[in-house]
């Protein structure tokens, strides 16, 4: 008996004292650093609330709040009505191709943010922006009609990168909408008009608010389209304000610490409403099993109109982005496409690329950070998810809640709380490769409990119990029935995370030392070097790394688990 | 028998559902003895409890009070503070969903009780060995290499079976193993599983609440509702002598006419009881007492209808046809006596017409006396079924 309640019970307990450490520690230290008069570590600081006074006394601040605020209800309105737009038609219209929009859909995720942000300077920069240049020379304009550098720029850069996640989520709304409502409506003599205003539209609503809540913290959290553009266009937000105050010498870790404050109970309000319009079940949702069969709108000669638009948006978030970054990454110079540098193609970036010093180091560490952290993440929340969905434990729900913490904690806030962490604990792993490793398992461990609870909950809880009757240890029973059913959700989960870490950006900025450089550490220090052509030519190996993982994931999980 | 063994021992078991407010009483004390090589089946409708005590036979549930002995050793005791867990209870469970693990073969399912045993660690050829047995004995030899999911339904209840068997437990627990299958196979599966129980002999409990599935395959049956045990019998006993009114209407079907008891009767005399349809003769169940209120419960084909008035007869009414429905292999008639409303299986060949008159016959012998009120809170609509 003994032996197997032990075994079971210290594997619960420490993922979930491991759990309250990695979302609670890093949390409590932000706090606590923002109220000390000197950095941790320093003799003689004191309790003091003058950085808070300092920032907020401050006529920047309200000039950061308002960019901030201007940016993200910016980019939550673009993405939103773009990406609804495309939801809308590929979802209850009968435009053509629209069962290709959803992997068209896909495909700018892939993209690492700093990637597509730099592909949007090189469109649309004033003095070398390819669009700039091709309408100039079409219309005989003057001067350059668009100007990323400003905050319509800045939104438009955000917006195109984002709204693919407002179509997934838009696109599942339409299609779990059970259409004989609407149905009822027409019935009962109203118009169609009448029946969308009445009907549909407050039907959407819950749907609707919550993913313009979320594409709005998203804007209050992006780091890259600021830091590359909104920098040198003199357009401060929070991001980037915490970041320039750890970056300068020296650093001010208070101010930085209570601006990050502010951010966070920014996000964490957004968040915590979202919470409250989509219940609990509706966080796991997949696949209702209800199978409406959607009320198709025949557009008429109108859906070739649709229809071209839809290729439109997807060559402005796809293919122009691609091409400038496959273009440049194969010129030996920057410059606009032209006979004369098409002559002069060359893999000379790419061969510098792979001779550059710290490349190897770089494509290493985000190898295996990206590798760790998703199958880290991965087995933490499978245990977190098996305990908060199939076990009876107490505080079952609050570990839930502890989990999901990060998710609303911006990548620079996580980096600054992580930097007073690992200066103040006696555990010697700042400026080395696993604090970043903590630091993606405690920013991405939302995503992963995501995955994890949704397969959790399909799994009958009799498989367990059979082998339990079969005489099977909990860790037998976990390790050799619960896991490998569970192999859909945590592959899908597993590409997803490591997505995601092997281009984060925000977080491992304020974390890295040379040794511990990653990709997009790299990508960005080049890029603030000018050279723009390498940069290009690191982006294309990256995604081809991200494309190659994605696919041997998907491989070795359809080997290991059931065949879907 | 000697004397008898009992393999499982079940004393006062209390669980109850839920916290605090919504605290559920699930079993209110229910003891059993289950004895060594039997097939015991614990019926009931929905809800009564029996799934859940026998997933804290297994384990699975953990009860608030009692205890629980399997071969004679204590796996839970509330006071001792006894509770094995369920990988260490010498059992062997079949699911309703059969549980059958979809991504492994026949074989890695059947095989996995000796798998992922560490004392004694078993050869490989041994564990070969044993699975080709009993897959032989649940007859499904030649499919080891069957991808789970490619098992029709009855292949993957004898999965199932096969892997609740392979490590020998002393116990197998079978939850409503036969509510996913469909009709036809669902019969063949009753004899089946019957013969496999006979030729393991091994002491099975079984959880139904298809009292036609109890009465074709135990040797005892515990009758249960709302969390009491409300009778222990075999098939023959509940049926035809119920002891109680609950399992009078449980099993099979039956009229009730209500009435009190004037004679108790002895020995071969039949008790006499008074009712607004007439004084009937009856056998009355024990624990009845002189003077009580009771019912009287017959069973419809125990009833016998006579065209004319039978002569030298007790226990004789008069009723006019209401109601006959020809099914085969009998009538199936609801004849009125006064304003009460009897069933009547009569034999095919005896045609009936609404509007008849007739002459019903309560054998006396199959009248059963039951105490009037037996079950607090009965659903009347339970009994109906």
């Amino acid at each position: 008996m003994s032996r197997f309640f032990n075994s079971q019970i210290l594997i619960l307990i420490g993922c979930s004292l491991f759990v309250f450490y990695l979302a609670g520690v890093p949390l409590v230290m932000l706090l606590y650093g923002s109220v000390r008069s000197a950095p941790i570590g320093e003799p003689g600081a004191t309790y003091t609330i003058q950085n808070y006074i300092k920032a907020y006394f401050d006529r920047e601040f309200y000039l950061l709040f308002w960019n901030s605020l201007k940016f993200a209800v910016g980019n939550c309105i673009v993405s939103f009505l773009i990406g609804t737009y495309l939801a809308w038609i590929s979802e209850r219209t009968n435009t053509p191709f629209k069962k290709l929009f959803l992997v068209m859909a896909l495909i700018p995720f892939i993209i690492p943010g700093i990637l597509s942000t730099i592909a949007w300077i090189l469109l649309l920069s004033p003095k070398i922006g390819l669009i700039n240049l091709v309408v100039k020379g079409l219309l005989r304009l003057e001067a350059a009609p668009f100007n990323v550098y400003s905050m319509g720029g800045m939104i438009w850069a955000e917006a195109i990168h984002l709204y693919p996640l407002v179509f997934l989520l838009m696109s599942a709304a339409f299609r779990n909408m059970d259409t004989s409502l609407e149905e009822a409506s027409l019935s009962a003599g109203s118009s169609t008009f009448v029946t969308f205003r009445r009907i549909t539209l407050p039907l959407m609503r819950p749907a609707m608010f919550s993913v313009l809540l979320i594409m709005f913290v998203r804007g209050m959290e992006a780091f890259e389209v600021p830091a590359l553009i909104g920098v040198p266009a003199k357009i401060s937000v929070f991001t980037t304000k915490i970041f320039l105050a750890i970056h300068q010498f020296p650093s001010d870790f208070g101010l930085a610490g209570s601006y990050a404050v502010t951010l966070l109970a920014i996000s964490t309000t957004g968040v915590l409403i979202y919470g409250r319009i989509t219940r609990r079940e509706e966080r796991y949702a997949t696949v209702t099993g209800k199978g409406y069969r959607p009320r198709v709108i025949d557009l008429g000669p109108w859906k070739y109109l649709t229809c071209a638009s839809a290729f439109v948006i997807f060559a402005l978030a796809v293919v122009f982005p691609v091409f400038i970054l496959l273009w440049s990454s194969f010129i030996p110079y920057y410059g606009v496409p032209s006979a004369e540098l098409v002559g002069k193609m060359t893999i000379a970036n790419y061969t510098y690329i792979m001779n550059y010093p710290l490349a190897l180091t770089a494509f290493k560490n985000s190898f295996y950070l990206s590798v760790g952290s998703a199958t880290l993440v991965m087995l933490l929340t499978s245990v977190i998810a098996w305990i908060t969905v199939k076990s009876k434990l107490p505080g079952r729900v609050f570990l839930d809640n502890v989990t999901f913490i990060p998710i609303a904690m911006p990548g620079i806030v996580l980096g600054v709380s992580l930097i007073w962490v690992y200066l103040t604990l006696p555990i010697p792993i700042y400026g080395t490769i696993w604090v970043l490793l903590l630091a993606y398992i405690t920013k991405f461990m939302p995503y992963g409990i995501r995955a994890a609870s949704a397969s959790m909950i399909q799994i009958n809880k009799e498989l367990e119990e059979a082998s339990l009757a079969s005489g099977g240890t909990w860790f037998q029973t976990f390790w050799k029935v619960i896991l490998p059913l569970l192999m859909p959700g945590f592959v899908a989960g597993w590409i997803y995370v490591s997505i995601i870490s092997l281009r984060e950006l925000s977080t491992s900025i304020l974390l890295y030392s040379y040794n511990s450089t990653v990709l997009s550490i790299m990508a960005f220090d080049l890029w603030e070097g000018g050279q723009y052509t390498y940069v290009c030519a690191l982006g294309v190996l990256m995604v081809l790394l991200l494309v190659a993982m994605a696919f041997v994931a998907r491989k070795l999980g359809a080997r290991i688990g059931i065949a879907e | 028998m000697a004397e008898k063994r009992f393999m499982v021992q079940i004393e006062f078991l209390e669980k109850y559902f839920g916290e605090d407010k919504d605290r559920v009483h699930v079993l209110k004390g229910i003891s059993l003895d289950i004895p060594e090589g039997s097939l015991y089946t614990f019926l009931g409708p929905s809800g009564c409890g029996k799934t859940t005590t026998l997933r804290c036979v297994a384990g699975l549930e953990r009860p608030e009070g009692g205890k629980i002995s399997i071969d004679g050793r204590p796996v839970f005791a509330s006071g001792e503070r006894v509770y094995i867990p369920t990988n260490k209870r010498p059992i062997g469970m079949v699911f309703q969903s059969y549980a059958i693990w979809p991504h492994m073969t026949v074989f890695e399912n059947v095989a996995y009780p000796l798998t992922i045993q560490r004392r004694p660690r078993r050869s490989k050829s041994e564990i070969r060995q044993k699975v080709e047995e009993v897959l032989k004995v649940v007859g499904l030899h030649g499919l080891e290499d069957r991808p789970a999911p490619k098992l029709s339904g009855g292949q993957q209840q004898r999965v199932a079976f096969a892997r609740a068997l392979v490590n020998e437990p002393k116990v197998m627990l079978l939850d409503e193993p036969l509510s996913n299958l469909d009709a036809k196979l669902r019969e063949q599966m009753r004899f089946e599983i019957k013969a496999l129980q006979r030729r393991v002999n091994i002491t099975t409990i079984y959880v139904t609440h298809d009292q036609a599935e109890a009465l074709a395959i135990s040797d005892q049956i515990a009758v249960m509702h709302a969390g009491k045990l409300i009778e222990v019998g075999t098939a023959h006993q509940l049926y035809s002598r119920p002891k109680r009114k609950f399992t009078a209407t449980f099993l099979g079907l039956t009229n009730l006419i209500e009435g009190k008891v004037v004679e108790l009767g002895g020995d071969s005399r039949p008790g006499q009881m008074e009712t607004k349809k007439g004084i009937f003769s009856f056998v009355p169940a024990t624990g009845l007492t002189k003077g009580e209120t009771a019912v009287l419960s017959i069973r419809p084909e125990h009833i016998q209808v006579h065209k004319q008035q039978p002569q030298g007869l007790e226990n004789v009414v008069e009723g006019t046809v209401k109601e006959a429905v020809f099914m085969g292999d009998a009538y199936h008639c609801q004849i009125a006596v006064g304003d009460l409303l009897l069933r009547v299986h009569t034999h095919p060949f005896l045609s009936m017409s609404p509007g008849e008159k007739v002459y019903l016959h309560l054998d006396p012998q199959s009248c059963n006396g039951l105490p009037a009120e037996d079950v607090e809170g009965m659903d009347e609509s339970m009994l109906g079924a």
